[in-house]
């Protein structure tokens, strides 16, 4: 198991490394030239040739690649083009509200979608069932922004239960942090609720068939212990497997969740560094969601494990 | 009074082409301390009867109608709750198929004590001692190390042998094995079939074993009920059944088991067999259900249903031609 969890970790180092090339070689190949941006539109062309220079742009492609790669290891992302921070800096200063946010819809998805595939199965057929399954149609087809204003709308504007958008540090307090945060992470749980309670109603509809499902029953155990208990640890792996995949969505989703909102996390820095070429930002961005989805699965893949004793490493 | 008494049990199950009458209208009984098998083809009826006596036919699209009393109470009238406490408890069941019976995800020790736990309000680490000596009981070796393993570690036997210690953990008064060595191969069939001997009388449980091989038959039970088509054709015990069976669907049934030596006939030598084969059950049969594959059948077969009547003490057959004791002489 030990030596499991060490080849799995060395493992995530090419796929790092491959994630790293693609991300530094999509801004290479990108259209459109930071140092003209910076310049402005009175430049002349010796003005932008001057500081594409000072920027490093003019050196070979390995070159660039090669020290942007080795400033990583170093724990230095290089320094905005823009604001002149460094940004590793820029990213602590963003990442709380994104890491809220995504923390807080996973709990909320989970503990909301699970139970209610769990119900579904169980009640194949019935109105419960195709409620649920009606709710993650609308869940998968309804766009976030969509989803997003409507809340905000309902709930903010109108009932006045909620702050419109913003977000509130955790330092500030537990509720003012959540009173903010639970709407984006509603309309941006819609589409993981959708997935995650879809994939565990068809894996437990296929568990209930089973004859071990008969041996319990046949036990006297009551219906919430053979649902929960003997069905659902069956289920689990198809189960956590999509929460994993997932996380992409929510990566995804937080861009534009965060943009509805007007939450300064990770998402608005993204977007803003996108609309300005900003590419260190760019890429540290996308490098760290990339790691965090990497590290995500990595412990999905151990966590099998505690739900099938018949998975070994 | 009869441990159980099973009575005009029907089992149907709604189909969207009609309804399927899995049993239609079987009485026996069962009293404590004795062993019935019931036998017959597949699709005879055998199994939903038995998983019927639980009620663990899903409703719907079955539907459970008669009545089943167990010590004087009819199950079908009870609420779940109490329907719960008997499972497992009073009347516990062994399945066909250790090798998928068994939760995959749970150690054998968690399985056997969840009995105990739910029954007997025993505590985590009373159950699993219990577990332990249950294990022993039905001649696991090494049984500490075993119920802290899953039961893919063990072999189909072993876990023929973790569904006996679970279905007699809480020492039921009666217990359903519906074909438990049908699955197995024949040494540890023997095995098996021993051990649940062996137990039943330190037990002291009534079982209904549901069989279609006769063999098992002749060697553990005491009584036996011969279904077709849903329906009770005969009943009678064990020697009288082998000995002189009344129905020809019994008949055929003894007459297609391999004996050594004299049971091939013709010229190639075949086995014996009952021509055709089980009539669906979802059209209503008029006439006698063994009409169709019967070798002796006449039209008044096929027009007017026999009755269970009593062709010998003891010994009751639908059919309208086999003989009745003593009726040649009066």
């Amino acid at each position: 198991m030990f030596a499991y969890v060490i080849r799995r970790v060395l493992a995530t180092i090419p796929v790092m490394a491959l994630v790293a090339l693609f991300v530094f070689s999509l801004l290479y190949l990108a259209p459109g030239d930071p140092a003209a941006v910076i310049a402005g539109d009175q430049a002349t062309p010796q003005d932008v040739e001057r500081i594409r220079a000072s920027l490093g742009l003019d050196r070979p492609y390995l070159v660039r690649f090669g020290s942007w790669v080795w400033g990583i290891l170093n724990g230095d992302m290089g320094v905005s083009i823009f604001t002149n921070l460094p940004v590793t800096t820029m990213i602590a200063q963003r990442i709380e509200p994104t890491l809220s946010l995504m923390i807080l819809t996973l709990i909320l998805a989970v503990t909301i979608a699970v139970p209610m595939g769990v119900v579904a199965a169980w009640k194949q057929g019935t109105l419960i069932d195709r409620a649920v399954m009606g709710f993650a149609v609308l869940g998968f087809s309804v766009p976030v922004f969509v989803v997003g204003y409507l809340l905000a709308y309902v709930f903010a504007l109108e009932l006045d239960w909620l702050p419109v958008q913003g977000y509130t540090a955790l330092s500030k307090g537990f509720l003012p942090w959540l009173e903010n945060l639970v709407l984006p992470a509603v309309a941006l749980g819609g589409v993981y609720i959708a997935l995650i309670a879809r994939i565990t109603r068809a894996t437990m509809l296929e568990v209930l068939q089973q004859d071990y499902i008969r041996t319990a029953r046949a036990k006297g155990a009551g219906q919430g212990s053979i649902l929960f208990l003997h069905a659902l640890k069956n289920a689990a792996v198809p189960i956590v497997t999509v929460i994993g995949i997932g996380i992409a969505l929510l990566i995804g989703g937080a861009v534009v969740t965060e943009s509805v909102f007007a939450i300064p996390g990770l998402g608005r820095l993204t977007v803003d560094a996108i609309l300005r070429r900003d590419y260190p930002v760019i890429q540290g961005v996308v490098l760290l969601f990339s790691f965090v989805y990497v590290l995500v699965n990595l412990i999905i893949d151990l966590a099998y494990t505690l739900f099938d004793p018949r998975i070994r490493y | 009074m009869a441990l159980l008494e099973v009575e005009n049990l029907q089992t149907h199950f709604r189909t969207p082409d009609g309804v399927n009458r899995a049993v239609d209208g079987v009485s026996f009984h069962v009293n404590a301390g004795e062993t019935v098998a019931i036998v017959g083809e597949s699709g005879c009826g055998k199994s939903v009867t038995s998983m019927s006596i639980l009620r663990l036919i899903p409703e719907p699209p079955g539907k459970i109608a008669g009545a089943i009393r167990f010590q004087g109470r009819d199950l079908l009238k009870l609420s779940d709750r109490e329907m719960r406490d008997i499972r497992g408890n009073e009347i516990s069941m062994i399945f066909q198929e250790p090798m998928t019976s068994l939760n995959p995800v749970l150690t054998v020790g968690r399985q056997i004590g969840e009995t105990l736990r739910l029954h007997q309000g025993l505590s985590k680490q009373q159950a699993e001692e219990k577990a332990v000596e249950m294990l022993t009981l039905v001649g696991i070796p090494e049984p500490r190390r075993r119920v802290r393993e899953y039961p893919h570690q063990l072999s189909g036997g072993m876990r023929q042998r973790v569904m006996i210690a679970i279905a007699l953990a809480c020492n039921p008064k009666l217990l359903i094995a519906d074909e438990p060595t049908t699955a197995l191969d024949v040494t540890i069939q023997a095995q098996i079939l021993e051990l649940m001997k062996d137990l039943k009388h330190r037990v002291g449980a009534a079982i209904v074993l549901i069989t279609h091989d006769l063999g098992v038959v002749a060697e553990v039970a005491e009584r036996v009920i011969v279904m077709y088509a849903g329906r009770k054709v005969e009943e009678a015990a064990v020697g009288p059944l082998f000995n002189d069976p009344k129905h020809p669907y019994t008949q055929g049934l003894l007459g297609s088991m391999p004996k050594l030596g004299s049971s091939l006939h013709g010229d190639e030598g075949r086995l014996a067999e009952i021509p055709g084969l089980v009539p669906s059950l979802k059209k209503k049969i008029d006439g006698c259900v063994f009409a169709g594959r019967c070798p002796k059948v006449t039209d008044l077969c096929r027009q007017v249903a026999p009755a269970l009547e009593e062709k010998a003490p003891g010994h009751v057959a639908a059919c309208h031609y086999a003989i009745k004791e003593g009726a040649i002489a009066a």
